[in-house]
C-alpha cells in the first residue's frame, strides 16, 4: 500500500506577526515558518500506519526554509520516500492552487491513501484536503483522528462535536483529514535526525503551473481590531431576559 | 619464656588437612573471583588507568581510612571496628602460621616469642573485643533498630529480597562465629596449658579462667572440636567472599581505584556512535558493573535521595541492587527495561548528587541513570512536557519555547546600554541562561544582576540573540545529539567574542560551561556571579552601603555546592552584607535538591509525589526560629521554591530571594 503524507510550512506564531507595506500579505522579514501542527499528526499516522501494516510511505511538501528539517526527521521516523516541490512559495496560501499542482505530482505517484492536517491557521480558502481529493476524484473525510487498513479499506475514526465519534469504511484510494494522531507526534534525537540528513536522499520535483482560480484574492490583510461595541447587561435573570428580548425586537430579530 | 605454640594439641592429620583445606578455599575464591571479573569484562571498555598515584591515594584514604564510611557516626564506628578487628586478627593467624610453620619449621626459630609475643597476644584479644563491639553493632542495627534505609523495598520480587537478606546475615553470623569460635579455642588452650603469660590474653584468660570453673579444664576433645569449627567456618568465610555481599572486601577497594578521576560535572559521552544508550546489561561499560556489584546495599544513598524521599518511585539503592541482580539473572528472560528498572525510576532522578556524594565505595548511579535515559529518549519514550520542551530547544535554542528575540526583553526598562559581546571586547561574558532571561519572575532580579555589575564598574557584555541554553540539562535527560548541537551553536558565537572570562547567573549554565565545554573548545575560566561578587568584594571593587541586618538561611545550588564545591563565596558574600546566616539541618554537601534538575523542571510531576522536594525545603528553612528569607543563587530554585512556598502555605512567613536582590539593596 501506497501512503501519501502532504504537509506545508505555516508561520510560527512564536514569532509576532507584521502586515507588509502592501496591505495583503505578510512581512517576510521577520516571518519564520513551522510545520503545520496537524499535518505532523498526519505524518505520524502515516508512520504509524507504515509500522502497523508495512505500507510504503512517503512525505511532499513545499520547497520552504525548514522543508528539508521536516522531511528529514520524517525520513528518520520511517518515512520511506521525500518529495520537496520547487516552486514559488509565496504561492501556498492559494489551497486551490496548491491542490491543483499537488494532484499532479500525486497521480504520478499512484498512492492508496492521502493523510494531511484537516486544516492550518493559515488557509485561507478553504483546507487543501477535500481540494486535493476533489481533483482526484477520491473520497474525502476530514476530522479524522484514527485509521486502520481493512481488507483493502480503510476504517476511519471521525469526531464530532459533542462527543460524538464515527467509525466508518472508505473506499480506496482516499484522502483524509487528520484531527489528530492516533498518538502524539513521536519524538526523534537530533542524532537519528542528523543521521538521516547523511543517508536519505530528498527528490527535488519541480512545482506542477499553478491556476489560482478558484481561491481567494486578498483585498485587504490587518490584525484583530478592538473595539468597544460590546454592552454588558446587569441585574436578575429576569431583568437580562426582558431587556435581552427588547433588543432582539430594536434590530428585528423578533 | 612467653612464645606461641600454634598448634598446640592438635594432631599431626589436622594440622596436614587445614593446608589441603586452605588450598581447595584459594581454589574456590579464585574461581569465584575469576567468575565476576569475566562478568564484568563483558561490558563496554572504558578507560579508568590514569593518575594512577591519585587512585592509590584514594584508596589508602577512602577504602582503608573509609573516610566516608566515618560520615555516619554509628555505621562508621561498627564498620571501621569489624574492618580493622578483622584485618588485625588476619594479619595475626597468618603471622601465627608463617611462625610455626615457616620460620620455626624451616628455619629453627620464631619470632612471636618474648615481648612480641606478649604484645601480639594483647593486641589481637583487643582488636577481637572490638570486632564482637562493630558486629553486636551491626546485629542491633539491622535487626533492632530497623532504619529504613536497610529494609527491602516493597516493589521487590520476594524472592530476591529474601536473597538479600539471607546475605547480610550470612556475613554477620560467620564473623561471630570465627571470633567467638576464636576466643574459645584460646580458653580452652590456656585453660590446660597454664602458660604464665596468659594475663596477656584477657579475654581467652577470663574465658580459661571460666572453664576451670565449669568444667574438666583437660578436655582436649572439646578444644578440638572447637579448634575444627573455628578453622572450618574460616575457610568456608573465605571461599564464600566472592559468591556474597563480603566480596567488597574487594570489590569495593577495586571501585574506588577505578571511580571518575573527572570533574563531578563532567558527564561522560555517550559512548556508541549512534548514541543510543543502554539497551541491555552489556551496554553499560565494566566499570559500571563494578559499581553495581561493589554496592554492600547501606543505603545512604536512598536516605539522601529526594526524589525517594518525596515518594517517587527511585530509590538509588534498589536501583543498583536490581541492576547487579540483573547482571547474574540469565534463566528469568526480564528485560533491564521495564522489568528490571522502570522508566518512572529513571525519569525520577533530580541528577542532584547527592547519592553519588554519599557513597562511601565511590558508586556512580547518575552514569547509569543517564545512559538508560539516552536509550528512553532514543526510543521517544519520554512525556509530553519534556518532549515539547526539548522540541522548543531544538528550535528555538531555550525551553521556553519562545523567540530568540525575546531572550533580551529583560533589558529593555534599563537605561544603560548593556555591551554587545559580538561587536565589542569585553572583559566578562556574561552567560545569562534561559531562566534568567526568558521566566517572568527572573526579569527583574536579571536587571538587578545588570545594575549590579555596572555599578561595579565591571566590563562586561552578552550573547544577545545569540545565546542559546547551554544544554547542561537535555544532557542529563539524555538527548546527547541535542546537547552537541546547542554546544555547537553556543561555540561558534563565542569563538568570535573577545572576552577573557565567562560570568554565569545559572549554577546549571555554570557547570557545564565550566566542565564539559572546554572539551568544545573553551579554555576561558568560567565565573559564578557569587564568585565574582566574592572576588569584587575582596578587592574592595563593590561597595556595600547599607548593613541588611536580615535572618537568612542559605540553600546551596546542586550544581554550585556539590557539583564544584562552591559553598564558601556566597556565605561570604551574605556576611558582607551584614545578613545573620543559620544553616539549615541539610547544608554543604547535603543541601537538599529543589527538584528541578536533571530535566525534572520540563517533566510532568509523577502522581505517586507526596512531598515535592521543593515544598519539604521550604518547610525545612521555615522551620529555623527567626530565620525570613531563603536565599539562593539559583533561577530554578527561585523560581520552584517561591511556588513550593505557595503550595506549602508558608507565604508570609518565609522569603525567597536570589542573592543578588540582597547585594543590589546593599549597595
Amino acid at each position: 500500500m501506497n501512503v501519501v503524507a502532504l504537509f506545508k510550512l505555516v508561520p510560527d506564531l512564536v514569532e509576532e506577526l507584521e502586515i507588509d507595506q502592501s496591505g495583503t500579505a505578510l512581512n517576510t522579514d521577520f516571518l519564520r515558518l513551522i510545520i503545520n501542527e496537524l499535518d505532523d499528526h498526519a505524518i505520524e499516522q502515516a508512520i504509524l500506519l507504515k509500522e502497523r501494516s508495512g505500507a510504503r510511505m512517503t512525505v511532499i511538501g513545499s520547497d520552504a526554509e525548514g522543508a528539508d528539517d521536516v522531511l528529514y526527521t520524517a525520513v528518520a521516523k520511517g518515512a520511506d520516500q521525500l518529495i520537496k516541490l520547487m516552486g514559488d512559495p509565496n504561492a501556498v496560501i492559494n489551497n486551490h492552487a496548491m491542490a491543483r499542482a499537488t494532484a499532479i505530482v500525486l497521480k504520478e505517484l499512484q498512492p492508496d491513501l492521502i493523510l494531511t492536517g484537516v486544516q492550518a491557521h493559515n488557509d485561507l480558502d478553504g483546507s487543501i484536503g477535500p481540494l486535493v481529493a476533489e481533483y482526484l476524484g477520491m473520497p474525502y473525510v476530514g476530522y479524522v483522528s484514527g485509521v486502520n487498513v481493512q481488507n483493502g479499506r480503510i476504517v476511519v475514526r471521525k469526531e464530532y462535536p459533542g462527543g460524538l465519534i464515527a467509525e466508518m469504511e472508505v473506499d480506496l484510494p482516499a484522502v483524509v483529514g487528520i484531527q489528530s494522531a492516533e498518538q502524539p507526534p513521536r519524538y526523534v534525537t537530533v542524532n537519528k535526525v542528523r543521521q538521516a540528513m547523511k543517508t536519505a536522499a530528498i527528490e527535488e520535483r519541480p512545482l506542477p503551473a499553478l491556476d489560482v482560480s478558484g481561491g481567494a484574492a486578498i483585498r485587504r490583510m490587518f490584525k484583530p481590531e478592538s473595539a468597544t461595541r460590546a454592552k454588558m447587561i446587569e441585574g436578575s435573570t429576569e431583568e437580562v431576559t426582558a431587556r435581552l428580548l427588547d433588543i432582539f425586537k430594536e434590530i428585528g430579530a423578533l | 619464656m612467653p612464645f606461641r605454640e600454634t598448634f598446640w594439641n592438635i594432631p599431626h592429620w589436622a594440622e596436614i588437612g587445614q593446608y589441603i583445606l586452605g588450598l581447595l578455599t584459594i581454589l574456590v575464591f579464585a574461581y569465584g573471583v575469576f567468575r565476576r571479573v569475566k562478568r564484568w569484562r563483558m561490558g563496554q571498555p572504558e578507560k579508568r588507568f590514569d593518575q594512577i598515584g591519585k587512585r592509590l591515594w584514594s584508596v589508602l584514604v577512602d577504602a582503608f581510612g573509609q573516610a566516608r564510611t566515618a560520615q555516619d557516626a554509628y555505621a562508621g564506628i561498627m564498620h571501621l571496628t569489624i574492618f580493622w578487628g578483622m584485618v588485625a586478627l588476619f594479619i595475626g593467624t597468618a603471622l601465627a602460621t608463617v611462625d610455626w610453620d615457616v620460620t620455626h619449621l624451616f628455619f629453627g626459630f620464631q619470632f612471636l616469642i618474648n615481648g612480641a609475643y606478649i604484645l601480639y597476644e594483647l593486641i589481637l584479644d583487643i582488636f577481637g573485643v572490638l570486632l564482637l563491639v562493630g558486629l553486636g553493632m551491626a546485629v542491633y542495627r539491622r535487626y533492632f533498630i530497623r532504619p529504613p534505609r536497610l529494609q527491602p523495598a516493597t516493589a521487590w520480587q520476594n524472592a530476591l529480597a529474601q536473597n538479600v537478606d539471607r546475605d547480610d546475615a550470612y556475613a554477620l553470623v560467620m564473623l561471630t562465629l570465627i571470633t567467638l569460635s576464636g576466643y574459645f579455642v584460646e580458653g580452652l588452650r590456656i585453660a590446660v596449658s597454664k602458660p604464665e603469660w596468659s594475663p596477656w590474653s584477657p579475654v581467652g584468660n577470663a574465658l580459661a579462667s571460666w572453664f576451670i570453673v565449669t568444667g574438666d579444664p583437660t578436655n582436649r576433645t572439646l578444644h578440638l572440636t572447637l579448634w575444627t569449627i573455628h578453622i572450618l567456618v574460616a575457610f568456608i568465610l573465605i571461599a564464600s567472599i566472592p559468591f556474597t555481599k563480603l566480596f567488597h572486601i574487594l570489590a569495593a577497594p577495586l571501585n574506588i581505584f577505578f571511580r571518575s578521576m573527572q570533574p563531578a560535572g563532567t558527564l561522560i559521552p555517550a559512548r556508541n556512535d549512534d548514541q543510543v544508550g543502554v539497551k541491555e546489561w552489556r551496554d553499560f561499560t565494566w566499570k559500571q558493573l563494578l559499581d553495581f556489584e561493589a554496592c554492600v546495599r547501606c543505603g545512604r544513598c536512598q536516605d539522601a535521595c529526594p526524589a525517594f524521599a518525596s515518594g517517587a518511585s527511585l530509590s538509588p539503592r534498589n536501583f543498583i541492587i536490581s541492576l547487579k541482580t540483573h547482571l547474574w539473572d540469565t534463566s528469568s528472560g526480564h528485560r533491564l527495561h521495564g522489568d528490571v528498572i522502570s522508566s518512572k525510576e529513571l525519569w525520577a532522578c533530580t541528577s542532584c548528587r547527592a547519592c553519588v556524594q554519599v557513597c562511601p565505595i565511590f558508586v556512580d548511579h547518575l552514569a547509569s541513570i543517564v545512559d538508560m535515559r539516552r536509550y528512553l529518549v532514543n526510543e521517544g519514550e519520554i512525556d509530553a512536557l519534556l518532549q515539547k520542551t526539548l522540541a522548543n530547544l531544538g528550535r528555538y535554542g531555550n525551553s521556553f519555547g519562545q523567540s530568540e528575540r525575546l531572550r533580551v526583553k529583560w533589558t529593555q526598562p534599563i537605561q544603560a546600554v548593556i555591551k554587545d559581546a559580538r561587536k565589542e571586547a569585553v572583559e566578562y561574558l556574561w552567560f545569562v541562561g534561559d531562566y534568567a532571561s526568558y521566566h517572568v519572575m527572573f526579569s527583574d532580579i536579571t536587571r538587578k544582576t545588570a545594575q549590579v555589575f555596572q555599578k561595579a564598574d565591571l566590563d562586561f557584555g552578552i550573547l544577545y540573540d545569540a545565546e542559546r541554553n547551554t544544554g547542561n540539562d537535555v544532557r542529563r535527560v539524555g538527548e546527547e545529539g541535542l546537547y552537541e548541537s546547542l554546544v555547537e551553536k553556543n561555540a561558534a558565537v563565542m569563538s568570535k567574542c573577545k572576552y577573557n572570562t565567562i560570568v554565569t547567573t545559572d549554577p546549571h549554565t555554570y557547570n557545564t560551561l565550566k566542565n564539559e565545554y572546554p572539551a568544545n573548545g573553551n579554555n576561558h575560566p568560567v565565573l559564578h556571579y557569587t564568585e565574582l561578587l566574592d572576588q569584587l568584594i575582596a578587592a574592595g571593587k563593590l561597595q556595600i552601603n547599607k548593613k541588611l541586618n536580615y535572618k537568612v538561611t542559605y540553600h546551596d545550588p546542586c550544581y554550585l555546592g556539590r557539583y564544584n564545591g562552591i559553598y564558601d563565596a556566597p556565605r561570604r558574600i551574605i556576611r558582607a552584607l551584614g545578613c545573620e546566616l543559620t544553616e539549615m539541618p541539610r547544608h554543604g554537601d547535603r543541601a537538599f535538591c529543589c527538584g528541578a534538575g536533571g530535566g525534572k523542571i520540563w517533566m510532568e510531576e509523577q502522581p505517586e509525589v507526596k512531598e515535592r522536594p521543593a515544598e519539604s525545603r521550604v518547610r525545612e528553612a521555615a522551620g529555623i526560629p527567626g530565620v525570613s528569607t531563603l536565599v539562593t543563587t539559583c533561577p530554578k530554585d527561585l523560581v520552584m521554591f517561591c511556588d513550593a512556598v505557595k503550595t506549602a502555605g508558608l507565604e508570609g512567613k518565609i522569603l525567597v530571594k536570589d542573592l543578588i536582590e540582597l547585594v543590589d539593596e546593599a549597595m
